[in-house]
Order: C-alpha cells, then sequence, then structure tokens
C-alpha cells in the first residue's frame, strides 16, 4: 500500500512541476494612461531607465496616448521627401470606408493608442491581446531570431526574453501601418524592440523603439504607461458599415 | 423639440471627446474638436458597435421642418465601462446631446455627453468608474 501511496503521490507531483515558472508580474489588464506622458512630462526612474536603451540621437515622439499630430508633424521624425510630399494628398475621410473601416492601423499605431490591452504569460509564450481591432499577439519565449520565411502581418512575429525584470520584445515581418494616422505609413522593413517594466505592481512602463529604413531615417521611440485594472479586453467586433451612416448625413436646404 | 443655440462647454470634459481626437477614424476629420454644441430631438435609430456607435434622431427646426440628425461616439468598447450599451437610447426616446459640431455644416455631431429628458445623464464620466 505504501508503494502506491507513493505512486499516486508522483503522479500528483509530475504535472506540478511541469507547470510554467511564476511569471514576473506583468499578466493582467492595463489600461493606457490618460495623462501627458515622457518626454512630455519629466520621466519616471523606471522609465529614465528604459529610456537609457534608446541609441543616440533617438527621436522620441510626444503623440502617445491621447495626442495626435496633425497633418505634416511627425514629431522631428526624419520621414523621406517622397513620403511627405505623398502624405499632401492623403484623404483621411478614405478611413471610414467600408473597406478599410476595420482594416487594423498597424501594430506600433495600436499599441499607444487609448485601448486597453491584456497580457497572458506563461514559460514558452507571452499573448498580448489589444481590445483595438482585436489585434493579438504571440510573443515566443522560446526563440531567439525571426524565420526568414514569416509572413508578413498586422501583429508580426515577435520572440522575447527577460533582462532582469524587463521584457525584452523584439517584432519583424509587420505589414504597413500608419506611423502617425496622418498619411505617413511605415513599410514592411519596419523592426520594434518593446521593453516592458513594472514601475510597481500596478503600473507597466512600455518603450517602443522602431526603425524603418523604409519610411524614415534613424531610430523613433515612445514611452507608454499603463495602469492596472480588474477587467479582460472586451470583443472589438469592428462593424465595417460604420462609414455609410455619415455618409448619408443630411445638410441644411440651400437658402433661396 | 428644438434645436438649442451652439455654446462652449467649460470645466470638466468627457473622455468621449478626448478620445476621439487620437481614434484611428479621427474626430478632427468631420468635427470642430475644440467647438461645443447642444442638440435636443427624438431618437430613432441606434446602433451600438465598434468603432463608433451611430446614434440618429431628429430634431423640429424652427420652421417646423424635421432635421435628421446622426450623432457618433467614441468606442463602444470603451463607453461600455462607463455604462452605455445598445439599450442606451430606443426609439422614440427624447434625448440632449452635448458635443462636437461637425465641421461641414451638416447635422452631425459627436457626442461628448448624453442625457434623458429627466435630465440624467447616460453614462457616467471618466474617472468616476474606471
Amino acid at each position: 500500500m505504501r508503494g502506491v501511496a507513493v505512486l499516486v503521490l508522483a503522479a500528483f507531483a509530475a504535472p506540478a512541476a511541469a507547470q510554467p515558472p511564476e511569471g514576473h508580474g506583468i499578466a493582467g489588464f492595463w489600461n493606457m494612461g490618460f495623462g501627458p506622458m515622457a518626454p512630455s512630462r519629466n520621466p519616471t526612474p523606471t522609465e529614465a531607465e528604459l529610456m537609457s536603451h534608446f541609441p543616440e540621437g533617438t527621436v522620441v515622439l510626444t503623440d502617445t496616448g491621447l495626442t495626435e499630430f496633425p497633418p505634416g508633424d511627425y514629431g522631428g521624425l526624419a520621414i523621406h521627401d517622397a513620403l511627405v510630399e505623398a502624405a499632401k494628398d492623403y484623404d483621411p475621410e478614405s478611413q471610414t470606408t467600408v473597406s478599410l473601416t476595420c482594416r487594423p492601423p498597424g501594430l506600433i499605431y495600436s499599441m499607444q493608442g487609448p485601448f486597453p490591452l491584456e497580457i497572458f504569460e506563461s514559460r514558452d509564450i507571452i499573448v498580448i491581446k489589444l481590445e483595438y481591432f482585436d489585434l493579438v499577439r504571440v510573443i515566443f519565449m522560446n526563440e531567439t531570431a525571426h524565420p526568414d520565411d514569416w509572413p508578413a502581418s498586422q501583429t508580426g512575429h515577435s520572440f522575447g526574453r527577460w533582462d532582469g525584470e524587463t521584457l525584452v520584445v523584439h517584432t519583424a515581418s509587420l505589414s504597413s501601418g500608419t506611423l502617425f494616422n496622418n498619411g505617413v505609413d511605415y513599410s514592411e522593413s519596419v523592426e520594434l524592440i518593446e521593453r516592458f517594466r513594472l514601475a510597481n505592481a500596478n503600473t507597466l512602463i512600455v518603450t517602443q523603439e522602431f526603425r524603418d529604413p523604409g519610411s524614415f531615417d534613424g531610430t523613433a521611440a515612445r514611452v507608454l504607461s499603463l495602469t492596472r485594472g480588474d477587467d479582460h479586453v472586451y470583443p472589438y467586433d469592428c462593424d465595417p458599415a460604420y462609414g455609410l451612416a455619415l455618409d448619408g448625413r443630411q445638410r441644411p436646404a440651400a437658402s433661396p | 423639440m428644438r434645436k438649442i443655440s451652439p455654446r462652449a462647454l467649460v470645466g470638466f470634459v468627457l473622455a468621449t471627446a478626448a478620445g476621439a481626437a487620437a481614434a484611428h477614424h479621427s474626430a478632427a476629420l468631420f468635427y470642430e474638436v475644440d467647438g461645443r454644441t447642444t442638440v435636443s430631438g427624438t431618437v430613432t435609430e441606434f446602433r451600438f458597435a465598434n468603432p463608433h456607435a451611430i446614434l440618429k434622431f431628429d430634431v423640429v427646426g424652427e420652421d417646423g421642418a424635421v432635421q435628421q440628425w446622426t450623432a457618433e461616439t467614441t468606442s463602444p468598447s470603451i463607453l461600455r465601462r462607463r455604462g452605455w450599451s445598445q439599450q442606451s437610447f430606443m426609439p422614440g426616446e427624447k434625448v440632449t446631446l452635448e458635443g462636437m459640431p461637425s465641421i461641414d455644416g451638416s447635422y452631425l455631431m459627436r457626442i461628448t455627453r448624453a442625457f434623458r429628458e429627466d435630465g440624467s445623464e447616460i453614462g457616467v464620466p471618466r474617472g468616476t468608474d474606471n
């Protein structure tokens, strides 16, 4: 009987030993902060530490969260001349057509928008589900390079590693997406490095550092501050017919 | 119902206005984001779906003619956390809406606050529930 008891205990112990190690505390629901973010305000110590990884000359953008650059303003980034010229003909109303209304605007832009996200952490993968356009990212923690033949997509291919208490994520194979929602897109050559680090149990700091020789020179970056919430990300379930309601709007009758 | 003259709102502004400025389908495309107007009317249709909810309502103009208005909101997934739902507006209900006027003068607005006929507000201000 004692032998049977040992076997039973071993059978229960084995799955427990295979469970992923306890996470780093970033799992959960996070709201994007609504106030000004660095460098529009002084960085907090955690933000400053993460920003110290930016290469010299990096342009740190100030359009994080609710802020949005107007047409022609690229936050000091050296956008290629041809793209700046093309952006002069950009028609933002095209965003409300049936074919484009529900097309996600691109991962880099989406990550810094004013919508919540939810992080699921396990040993081999980390999943980030964005409420914005239902984007789902898988970060492979058991890979160290991008595959040569990964198809370009809205979320690309991501691998990550823990550098102490900082999650460092590399992403490539992104399909083109908007840089600033004002007419300039990044190209499929864009590469993104993100760093995630808890400032405290309820504050997650994220930096975006990205380069795209196809659309701008040098390195661009953003600093995001997220606050923990007790919730789940909701389905976005975008309705492509949204813009039709605007097309049919009534106007006052012309004066005689 | 009668359209009330446009007026500037001071003080607290809901996130429905601020959030709209940053959305992919930019509010600046259709609306005077710094302007405010107040319109009262009778609901004819409400569609609570992302990326923006659409409210249709009728307003009786000073000449007695019915104006068919369209109002949109910020993302319903954000508004849902502030107490909004598909049942927030029912056809036939009289409402008063505050928000951004359209740039082109059409009967279109971006809602920042909404009130029922008894004066109670639909949803709650940002920061009071999440």
